[in-house]
C-alpha cells in the first residue's frame, strides 16, 4: 500500500493523464447531473411545498393543471369521502409581469398561483387580495418585498408581502395568492382560460393518516370518475417533460459511467503491464498477488478520488458563475457526493480488469530475468 | 503499415477497449446531437413550419404561442402598420383527445383564420382542410382519415369536435405534442368545449404578411415600433427565440465540448503510453536503420485505425436508434452531422497523438548501443 502510495508520490505524471481524463468524465457527471437536477427543480418546486397527500385533478385533464377544471359540486363530493382531513382549492395562471425599473417589454415570466390551503413556507391564511408571496428566483428580477407588478396585458397589479423557497414551476418563478386574486388576475388577462365562481384547476387533499390508505381510490370512485386523485410525487412525474428528462439524462450518465470504467481498465491494464518486471520481482521477494491488486485498487481509487474533487470543484464554480435564468443547472451536495461515489466505484471495477494479469505474473520469470 | 497492424493484432485486447471507448463516445455524441436536434423540432417544428412570414406576439406572451393573447385593441394597431398586406389569427391551446377508439391523449391544436398564414407550409401527404372539422397532423403522430374527438369538459360543456385527418406536415410538433392545424372556427369550438366558461376566444399571435418590396424584417420593426405591447418576429426569429430553445442548445454544446475533449485525450494517452513501453523496441528498430518516419507512420495509422473504426462502432450503434422514437421526440439520422462529427474526431485523435509522435521523433539509435532506450 506504502509503495503503491510512494510511487504516485514519486511519479507524478504517470498519473497526470489519466487523471485529466477522469476529471474532465467526473466533470461530465456532475453538469448532466446538475442539469437534470436544475430542469426538475424549476419545474416542480410549486408541488414540492404543497402541505398535502393528494392532488385531485378532474378525470379528462390528463393530469395538466391548465385543462383542470373543478367544479365546486365536485369539491364536496372530494371533501364528504372518509378519510379526506383538509381540501384547498389550486389555480394558476402563467403571464408576463410587468416590475419597476425594467424595461417596458422586458417581463418576467411569473405563474400565479391561488390556493387556500396553504403551502410550505406560506402563511395559513391567503394573503389579502392584490398581494402576493414571491419565489426566491425573482429577487434576481429586482423583485422586492412592496414591489407591486402589473400581471398580463390588463396589467393586473400585485403586491409583494415576501418571499417563500424553491416554488419554481414550468422553469418559471412563482407568485402565491388567493383564490379570489387568481381569478381576478386569470378572468381579466384570458379570457379563454377564465373560470365561474368556485371553480379551481385543482384540489390539494391532506388525508387523515388513520385512514388514508387507499384515499385517491376512494376520492375517484365517490366522484364518479370525475376526478383523478394523485399522490404529490405522481403529479411530480405527471408533468410534462420530468420522467422523461430523468430517464434520458440517467441513460447518458450511465454511459458515460460505463466509459469511466473503461478508461481505468485500460490505463490500469496499461501500467500493469508496464510493470509486470518489477511485480514478479516484487512475488519473488514475498509480496502476494493480494497485496499487489490492492495497491493497484488504491491508486485508481486515489485518482478518482483527485478527479471528482477537480469534478466538485468546478461544478461549484459553473453553479456559481453560470448567470440565473440562462442554463438551468445546480449543484446539490447529494449530486456532487453521489457522482464522486460512482466515479471511484468505476474507477475500482475498471482496474479489476488488471486482477487476472497480476495474478498470472510468475515470480521465477523475474528470477530468470524474463519479464 | 505491417509493422502497425501486426502490432494491432497481437494485442487485440488493449486496442479493442480503446477502440470500444471511442465508439461508446461517439454514439454518445451522435446520439445527444439527435436528441438535441429532435428536441428543438419537436418544441418549435410548428413554428419553423407554418406559413405566416412574420408572427407577433402579445409581449407579455414572452415569445410563447399559448402564453400570448392578442386583444382586439392590439389587433388594430397591428393591422394598421404600414407594410401589411394581410394579417390573420393563429391561436394554439393543448387539449385532451381521443384518436379513434384509443384511450385519452394530448394534441396541440394551432387554429389560424386564413389558408396560407399560419397553416404548414408544405404537406408531406393529403391535402389542406376545406371544412371546420379537417385537419392536417404531424407525421410521426397522425395518419390520414385519423379522427381525433375532442374530450369535453363536463357534461354542461357543449358538444365536442371531431376532427378528420385530411393532411400531414413533417417536423410539425409544438411543445413536443402531437400537433394538429384546424380552421379557426373548429379551433375556437375546441377552445369552448373545453373550458364553458369561456366567455371570448382571442387570437395567441396574429399572422402577417408584408406587402411586396417591404422586407419581413423591416416589417416587424415597423409593428414593434407601433406598439409597446406588440413583439413581432420573423419566422425563424420565433423559433429560436422561443424560451427553452436557447438554453438547450447551450446545455448540449456544453456537454458536446466535453466528450469532444475526452476522446481525443483518451487517444493520446493510450498512444503515449504505448509509445512508453516500446521503448527499447524503437530505440533498435532506429539502430538496425528503421527511419523515424516510418515509425510515426506506423503510429498515425493505428491511431486513424483506432479512432476510424470506434467512429465506425458509434455510427453502426447510433444507426438503429433513429429507426425509432424516443417518447414524442424523433431521432434521427443526419448524414452532415456524423460527417462533421467523424471528420473532427479523427482530427482531434491525430492530432492528440502528436504527443507521441514528437518523443518518436527524439529517439537516439545510439542509446540502442549503450543500453538505453528510454524515452
Amino acid at each position: 500500500m506504502t509503495l503503491a502510495l510512494r510511487e504516485m508520490r514519486r511519479r507524478p505524471g504517470r498519473f497526470a493523464i489519466a487523471t485529466v481524463i477522469l476529471t474532465l468524465i467526473a466533470i461530465l457527471l456532475m453538469f448532466l447531473g446538475g442539469l437534470l437536477d436544475g430542469l426538475v427543480a424549476s419545474s416542480t418546486g410549486a408541488y414540492r411545498i404543497q402541505n398535502g397527500d393528494l392532488l385531485v385533478y378532474s378525470g379528462n385533464s390528463r393530469d395538466a393543471l391548465v385543462r383542470s377544471r373543478i367544479e365546486p359540486a365536485v369539491r364536496q363530493q372530494v371533501e364528504s369521502v372518509p378519510g379526506v382531513a383538509r381540501v384547498g382549492g389550486l389555480g394558476t395562471a402563467q403571464l408576463g409581469g410587468r416590475v419597476p425599473g425594467r424595461g417596458p417589454r422586458d417581463l418576467v415570466p411569473i405563474v400565479l398561483f391561488g390556493y387556500d390551503l396553504a403551502p410550505r413556507g406560506l402563511p395559513a391564511t391567503p394573503p389579502p387580495a392584490g398581494t402576493v408571496y414571491a419565489d426566491d428566483s425573482l429577487r434576481a428580477k429586482n423583485v422586492k418585498v412592496g414591489t407591486t407588478m402589473q400581471l398580463g396585458p390588463a396589467r393586473s397589479p400585485v403586491t409583494i408581502l415576501g418571499f417563500v423557497s424553491d416554488s419554481r414551476y414550468s422553469g418559471q418563478g412563482t407568485v402565491w395568492g388567493s383564490l379570489d386574486t387568481w381569478r381576478q388576475v386569470l378572468n381579466a388577462n384570458r379570457p379563454d382560460a377564465r373560470v365561474g365562481p368556485g371553480v379551481v384547476q385543482a384540489l390539494v387533499v391532506q388525508g387523515d393518516s388513520r385512514t388514508s390508505a387507499g384515499l385517491a381510490e376512494r376520492i375517484d370512485r365517490s366522484t364518479g370518475g370525475a376526478t383523478a386523485s394523485l399522490t404529490i410525487t405522481q403529479a411530480i412525474d405527471a408533468l410534462p417533460g420530468v420522467s422523461q428528462q430523468r430517464t434520458v439524462f440517467n441513460q447518458i450518465i450511465g454511459v458515460t459511467v460505463v466509459i469511466a470504467i473503461v478508461v481505468v481498465a485500460l490505463f490500469f491494464a496499461l501500467l500493469t503491464v508496464e510493470r509486470t518486471a518489477l511485480y514478479g520481482v516484487l512475488k519473488a521477494i514475498g509480496a502476494s498477488s493480494r497485496t499487489l491488486f490492492v495497491g493497484v485498487v488504491l491508486q485508481a481509487v486515489v485518482v478518482a478520488l483527485i478527479a471528482s474533487l477537480i469534478g466538485i470543484a468546478a461544478a461549484l464554480v459553473l453553479d456559481a458563475v453560470i448567470p440565473a435564468g440562462t442554463i438551468p443547472f445546480v449543484a446539490t451536495p447529494a449530486r456532487l457526493a453521489s457522482s464522486a461515489v460512482v466515479l471511484v466505484v468505476a474507477a475500482v471495477v475498471g482496474c479489476a480488469f488488471s486482477l487476472r494479469r497480476v495474478l498470472r505474473i510468475d515470480p521465477a520469470a523475474a528470477i530468470g530475468g524474463t519479464p | 503499415m505491417f509493422l502497425a497492424l501486426h502490432e494491432m493484432s497481437r494485442a487485440r485486447v488493449r486496442f479493442g477497449m480503446l477502440i470500444g471507448a471511442v465508439g461508446l463516445l461517439v454514439f454518445l455524441i451522435l446520439t445527444q446531437q439527435a436528441i438535441e436536434g429532435g428536441l428543438i423540432t419537436g418544441f418549435v417544428g410548428a413554428l419553423r413550419q407554418q406559413s405566416a412570414p412574420v408572427l407577433v406576439y402579445s409581449v407579455d406572451g414572452q415569445r410563447t404561442l399559448q402564453g400570448s393573447v392578442i386583444n382586439p385593441g392590439l389587433e388594430a394597431k397591428i393591422r394598421g402598420v404600414n407594410g401589411v398586406a394581410q394579417a390573420g389569427w393563429i391561436g394554439q391551446s393543448t387539449f385532451t383527445v381521443r384518436v379513434g377508439g384509443a384511450t385519452e391523449s394530448d394534441a396541440a391544436l394551432i387554429g389560424y383564420q386564413h389558408p396560407g398564414l399560419g397553416d404548414p407550409s408544405r404537406l408531406s401527404a393529403g391535402r389542406r382542410p376545406v371544412g371546420p372539422a379537417e385537419a392536417v397532423g404531424s407525421a410521426a403522430d397522425f395518419a390520414i382519415g385519423s379522427k381525433v374527438r375532442i374530450v369535453a369538459s363536463g357534461p354542461a360543456a357543449p358538444t365536442a369536435p371531431v376532427f378528420t385527418v385530411v393532411g400531414l406536415a413533417k417536423d410539425a410538433q409544438i411543445q413536443v405534442t402531437p400537433t394538429l392545424f384546424v380552421p379557426w372556427a373548429g379551433y375556437e369550438a375546441a377552445v369552448k368545449a373545453a373550458n364553458p366558461d369561456a366567455t371570448i376566444v382571442l387570437p395567441s399571435v396574429i399572422a402577417v404578411r408584408p406587402v411586396p418590396g417591404v422586407a419581413d424584417t423591416e416589417l416587424v420593426d415597423r409593428i414593434n415600433a407601433a406598439s409597446a405591447d406588440a413583439d413581432a418576429l420573423t419566422r425563424a426569429q420565433a423559433a429560436s427565440d422561443t424560451p427553452g430553445v436557447a438554453q438547450v442548445q447551450q446545455s448540449f454544446q456544453l456537454i458536446f465540448l466535453l466528450y469532444g475533449l475526452v476522446v481525443p485525450l483518451v487517444t493520446g494517452l493510450f498512444f503515449l503510453i504505448i509509445t512508453f513501453q516500446k521503448a527499447a523496441a524503437l530505440t533498435l528498430l532506429r539502430a538496425i536503420g528503421a527511419r523515424s518516419s516510418a515509425l510515426v507512420r506506423s503510429l498515425l495509422i493505428q491511431v486513424v485505425l483506432v479512432v476510424g473504426g470506434g467512429i465506425v462502432i458509434g455510427i453502426a450503434l447510433f444507426a438503429p436508434l433513429t429507426l425509432v422514437s424516443l417518447g414524442a421526440i424523433t431521432i434521427r439520422f443526419d448524414p452532415g452531422a456524423v460527417l462533421f462529427w467523424s471528420v473532427g474526431l479523427l482530427v482531434l485523435g491525430v492530432a492528440s497523438a502528436l504527443v507521441a509522435a514528437r518523443r518518436v521523433l527524439a529517439i537516439d539509435p545510439l542509446e540502442a548501443t549503450t543500453g538505453g532506450g528510454g524515452l
